[in-house]
């Protein structure tokens, strides 16, 4: 049983991560390599799927926060799309809307990318 | 009643029915006081207003209409005594300027908040009818504002316990993966998440005290300025969390890289680690809960780094330990175990193993039926390498033996063996010699071995002819030899430094001194007698002091 795991599409210069499964503790070293390997190809304007996320832990929410600045100092960003309501929760309890922007579906994320282009 | 009264009551009643609706319909606290506030001003053409709820006996401004932004700041913190006088009656507060009229909200028992009204804007004062009115529509909002109170004291009291459960599975899942990890740094890494994902942390370190050592094992500051402030004696002694402040006096150039909060990593109150925090990215202070928390993980962190580290030593001295068994075996297999007797010497020998397991080496081998090899060797080193060379040695001494050469050819022959086979500056001390049985004859070569003792009359001849320590490098110049005719009651005491070399408690040595001074005193015992009293004399010396290298003794005695 895979707990939890990432696949990528890009659209245009931004990269789209979608997570499946469960984000914790156990599994938050399969997303660090994932913003590493994404990092090392120059790619820093991502869109974070959570469309099949079932649950994030700190320990997952860390991981955002290892990442923001470096994608941020490159002119990227990590931007959140789609996530369930419990997710939500986890987020909005420890203040993550204040930091990152979270969008309704994917295609608004992906566009306002395009936005901040011109 | 006139017509235009009636009309004005209908008018008013319909304006309450609408505003009982409105804000019954929302438990929005900020939306129902805005209705309220805007109703009131729209009732009686004030331009200002401002309402303050009570929360926990002190008004806090909640909304305001038309006046300066700064208002909030700078309205002052009013109780119920200030509102309430003692005979129970409402104070018109209207003193902080803009204000001419005021009123409580109250349900029930309980006082909810104020509202201020400005001037009206046609400048009449307030009439005894809009008192009423206000009242009125006091008490039509009264409920909702109570309930919408009491919904957010819920939120509130629900986030908080959201977060506590939040915290404690944090706690729950980290004790879990901590126990898995193999390495430290994953553990750090997961520690550091952890913590910069419930509050939002962008700077960070987390640093370890090992031995004399610090190691940092996760760090988002400037590396090389965070080492250089980093004094391992000082930080050791930190007991419990340091906060800005403190670090602002106290460990000013931390403060400056950034670190808002230190908090020690420790295990049964020692402090083991510190973790360094920059500030919290939406600017908010960390509070002893946080800190407890961070306090919590950092302390499972380290528990189970620790633990891997003794687990580690652990299992690499049983390792040492299993290769120095290994090693003992070897030496005690080399070893002969029955020693030939001959008819004009009486042999004894016997090696003690240090628990490093030293090189010692001897053997007895019979040529033929005249001649007997007896020989003692130390090699350097010790443990497993030690006693492989000495396996050399033995074959190599062995296969010598069985050929019809000399002990000169057959220690020129020997060193160079050793020679080819030997790196790393590993060499042998050798003494070998033919005891001829027939003749009572004693023919030797020393190569480099303490010399042999032969005592005959109390008097010590040493047996140093010979040449050099074998391995060092190949043969130039032959080994030299002495031939020896051996008398009845001649004694000879073989042995190595583990003997001379063996110390006390207080690091001296037992010395050859000593040992000369003994066997002169030995003339009447037996080989196997002479051997227990030495061994007896250097352990009466030592006094149990636990020694770093074997100790071998062969003893000749002639018949």
């Amino acid at each position: 049983m895979t707990e939890f795991n990432t696949s990528i599409k890009n659209i245009g210069d931004v990269t789209v991560v979608y997570l499946n499964g469960f984000l914790d503790a156990h599994t938050a070293p399969v997303l660090e390599n994932t913003f590493s390997d994404l990092v090392e190809q120059n790619k820093f304007k991502l869109v974070v799927n959570l469309k099949d996320l079932i649950y994030i832990s700190s320990a997952g929410l860390g991981v955002f926060m290892a990442f923001i600045e470096k994608m941020r100092e490159n002119k990227g960003d990590i931007k959140l799309t789609s996530m369930n309501e419990k997710v939500f929760n986890i987020f909005d309890l420890l203040g993550f809307p204040l930091l990152y922007e979270i969008f309704d579906n994917e295609e608004d994320a992906v566009k306002k990318y395009g936005g901040e282009k011109k | 009643m006139t017509a235009t009264d009636g009309l004005k009551i209908k008018r008013n009643l319909n304006a309450l029915v609408e505003f009982s609706k409105a804000v019954n319909s929302s438990l929005e606290l900020k939306f129902i006081l805005n209705n309220v506030l805007l109703t009131c001003m729209g009732k009686f053409f004030a331009t200002k207003g401002a309402i303050a709820i009570n929360e926990k006996g002190k008004f806090k401004i909640m909304v305001t209409k038309g006046v300066a932004k700064d208002f909030e700041d700078n309205f002052p913190i009013l109780t119920l005594k200030d509102v309430i006088d003692e005979n129970g009656t409402i104070k018109n507060i209207t003193e902080f300027g803009t204000f001419v009229f005021s009123e409580l909200i109250q349900a029930s028992d309980k006082n909810l908040g104020l509202i201020f009204l400005g001037d009206k804007l046609n400048k009449t004062p307030y009439s005894v009818e809009d008192q009423q009115f206000l009242r009125t529509i006091l008490n039509i909002s009264a409920t909702a504002i109570q309930n919408s109170m009491v919904i957010n004291e819920l939120k509130k009291v629900n986030k908080n316990l959201d977060t506590r459960i939040n915290r404690l599975n944090s706690l729950f899942e980290l004790s879990k993966e901590f126990g898995l990890f193999a390495d430290s740094a994953k553990v750090a890494k997961l520690l550091v998440y952890s913590i910069i994902g419930q509050f939002m942390i962008a700077k960070y370190a987390v640093v370890i005290f090992e031995n004399d050592d610090i190691n940092i094992i996760e760090n988002k500051f400037p590396s090389d300025e965070l080492r250089k402030y980093l004094d391992k004696n000082e930080y050791e002694k930190i007991d419990s969390a340091i906060g800005a402040e403190k670090l602002k006096s106290k460990y000013n150039s931390l403060y400056n890289l950034g670190v808002e909060l230190i908090v020690p990593m420790q295990i049964q109150g020692k402090t083991k680690g510190i973790i360094l925090l920059g500030g919290r990215v939406n600017k908010q202070q960390y509070i002893s809960n946080d800190i407890e928390f961070i306090y919590s993980v950092g302390s499972l962190a380290i528990i189970s780094i620790e633990n891997k580290r003794l687990f580690q030593e652990e299992l690499e001295k049983h390792k040492l330990e299993e290769e120095l068994d290994l090693a003992r075996d070897i030496q005690k297999n080399l070893l002969p175990r029955n020693i030939k007797q001959l008819n004009n010497f009486e042999i004894a020998a016997e090696n003690i193993s240090s628990k490093q397991v030293g090189g010692d080496y001897f053997d007895v081998i019979q040529q033929n039926k005249d001649n007997c090899y007896i020989a003692i060797a130390d090699v350097s080193g010790k443990g497993v390498p030690a006693s492989l060379l000495m396996a050399n040695l033995q074959a190599f001494l062995k296969s010598v033996c069985k050929q019809e050469i000399s002990l000169v050819e057959g220690t020129s022959m020997i060193n160079d063996l050793i020679s080819e086979n030997v790196t790393g500056g590993k060499f042998i001390t050798f003494f070998w010699a033919s005891l001829n049985d027939k003749d009572k004859t004693i023919s030797y070569v020393n190569a480099g071995h303490n010399p042999p003792l032969l005592i005959r009359d109390k008097k010590i001849i040493r047996l140093e002819k010979g040449g050099m320590i074998l391995g060092v490098m190949k043969t130039k110049y032959p080994y030299l030899t002495e031939t020896i005719q051996l008398q009845k009651d001649d004694l000879l005491v073989l042995f190595t430094d583990g003997i001379t070399e063996a110390m006390d408690k207080g690091q001296n040595e037992y010395s050859d001194e000593r040992l000369d001074d003994l066997v002169k005193t030995l003339g009447d015992r037996s080989a196997k007698e002479t051997l227990s009293a030495i061994q007896k004399d250097v352990k009466k010396f030592t006094l149990g002091a636990v020694q770093s290298d074997d100790m071998t003794l062969l003893i000749i005695k002639v018949k």
